[in-house]
């Protein structure tokens, strides 16, 4: 009987160990396949450098913090792309880039890189990607992101200037103040909540354009598009001089506005409208061309 | 090779298979691959259409005889060199190329011939069909966009719908915000439609050249 136990416990232990060694060698080679690297990297950089970062597919995610340096973390998903990382002598000019090796025909997949980057105060960055995704949260600096198919993402950003492109990418803006921004999206959606400048600008042809927030600062709100909709919701406090126009399209206003006596266009029922809110200190003018524009109140 | 240089020695890759060149930009060209492995299958089936044996001598007779009697021939146009014509009655004895059967085959590879010649793939870029096809319809893509489209199918093909597609939109929107202008002149707003239109089709170019860049 003991014989028989000790036996079967044996068997247990060599099953288990059979197990743990395929585990591992399954592990070990997925890894081997995938080659998998992760890269860290420090920069020094100048107050009012500039960093650049080109990057195809994957992700770039830009946080801020203080020091003199960019703090560089990523991950690259195969053995055919590189990152090269070059920085001018006087530590003005960061530049990341992410290339193919000499002969390699990555897939999307294969030339994935992930970047997770943080950024001194003051210091501009300029991304581009194809379809990697881009988060920005809380830069100080100016801003210039581009990508065809890859979600913008701009956050808690102040008195700089934001500067965005994108194809068919979304875009979306979340507590942005005291800056000067302007974005351009051929088809892609563009979300922008709590965004606020002297100058807020947003152009599409067919991508839709929404705004939440109350237009403050006394600053100009252009939004245009060309068969994309205009959705707007202001809050009751909103103090704009506003102006709806779709040439084929139609326009709908929910949000309390007083009359103008004079407007620069002859109103046209269902077409256009034109208004004021408490003492009109910002403009907004929402274009559209076949799109459909809404006012909202909050 | 660019895709212009391939179609034009489109025949011989059709007859033999082509060169090393020309496997070369098969690999990297989707859009000519897609029409060689179109224009192949349309030679494959072609064949189907053709007798695996010479004809009787008689079927000639036939033929040149259908063709006297619709008036299409005039006296001793048709029959081959060394080929003695025989008595009509021999007609019966063509037992599966009736005359018929030989024009429908003739015409079928007069046919094959021409669209061989004429046969211009949807996908291929503009660009490089307008010298060759210039009572084209008109595209809603000028020379310039034209240009763009066939760079990136040879570099980035992946992206070329993408941007053929957006093209056309901001091309659309162009047109629209030029007639909203030209229809009163005086209309800032409509100035500033087209401004923002130009401005959204300079943004695809600045992309699209991007791209390219090493």
């Amino acid at each position: 009987m003991n014989n028989r136990t000790q036996t079967a416990s044996r068997a247990r232990h060599a099953f288990l160990l059979a197990t743990l060694a395929s585990l591992i060698v399954t592990a070990t080679t997925a890894a081997a396949q995938t080659s998998e690297s992760r890269k860290d990297a420090k920069i020094d950089i100048v107050p009012g450098g500039a960093l650049n970062i080109v990057n195809g597919s994957g992700s770039v995610t830009l946080h801020s913090n203080s020091g003199h340096q960019v703090l560089v973390t990523y991950v690259v998903h195969s053995e055919k792309v590189e990152v090269d990382q070059n920085a001018s002598s006087n530590k003005q000019r960061v530049e990341l880039r992410t290339h193919a090796l000499p002969g390699q025909k990555p897939t999307a997949d294969e030339a994935r890189v992930d970047y997770d980057i943080t950024v001194p105060a003051g210091v501009a960055v300029n991304v581009s990607t194809t379809s990697a995704t881009i988060t920005a949260d809380g830069l100080s600096g100016d801003i210039g992101l581009s990508s065809e198919t890859g979600q913008l993402t701009v956050r808690n950003v102040a008195k700089s200037y934001v500067h965005v492109r994108s194809m068919t990418a979304p875009v979306s803006l979340t507590n942005v103040s005291l800056t000067h921004t302007d974005i351009q999206s051929s088809g892609g959606a563009v979300q922008l909540n709590n965004v606020t400048g002297q100058r807020v600008s947003v152009g599409t042809t067919t991508g839709n354009i929404e705004y939440r927030g109350d237009c403050s600062g006394g600053g100009n709100y252009l939004l245009t598009t060309h068969s994309g909709a205009i959705d707007v919701t202001l809050p009751p406090t909103a103090s704009v001089d506003l102006s709806a126009r779709s040439t084929n399209g139609t326009v709908e206003n929910a949000f309390p506005l007083q009359q103008k006596s004079h407007t620069s266009f002859v109103p046209q029922q269902g077409r256009s409208f034109a208004g004021t809110s408490n003492s009109g200190s910002s403009s907004v003018q929402l274009q559209s061309f076949s799109g459909k524009i809404r006012v909202n109140k909050q | 090779m660019n895709c212009q240089q391939f179609q034009e020695t489109l025949p011989y890759i059709i007859e033999s298979g082509g060169g090393d060149e020309d496997e070369s930009h098969l690999r990297t060209c989707p859009a000519c691959a897609s029409l060689v492995q179109d224009l192949r299958y349309i030679a494959e089936q072609a064949k189907l259409l053709l007798p695996m044996h010479d004809p009787n001598p008689r079927v000639w007779d036939n033929i040149e005889q259908s063709l006297h009697r619709e008036g299409l021939l005039s006296e001793g146009r048709m029959s081959p060199p060394g080929h003695t014509k025989k008595n009509s009655t021999s007609q019966t004895q063509a037992k599966s190329w009736t005359p018929l059967g030989w024009i429908v085959a003739i015409a079928a590879m007069v046919l094959f011939a021409v669209v061989l010649i004429n046969y211009k793939p949807k996908q291929l870029p503009q660009g490089e069909l307008s010298a060759q096809n210039s009572t084209a319809e008109p595209t809603p893509f000028n020379s310039d966009d034209r240009q763009l489209i066939s760079q990136l199918s040879q570099e980035s093909p992946d992206a070329r719908s993408a941007y053929e597609s957006s093209l056309r939109d901001v091309n659309s929107y162009i047109s629209d915000a030029q007639k909203a202008a030209e229809h009163d002149p005086q209309d800032a707003a409509a100035q500033e439609l087209l401004q923002d239109a130009y401005q959204q089709k300079e943004m695809l170019y600045q992309m699209a050249t991007a791209r390219s860049l090493p």
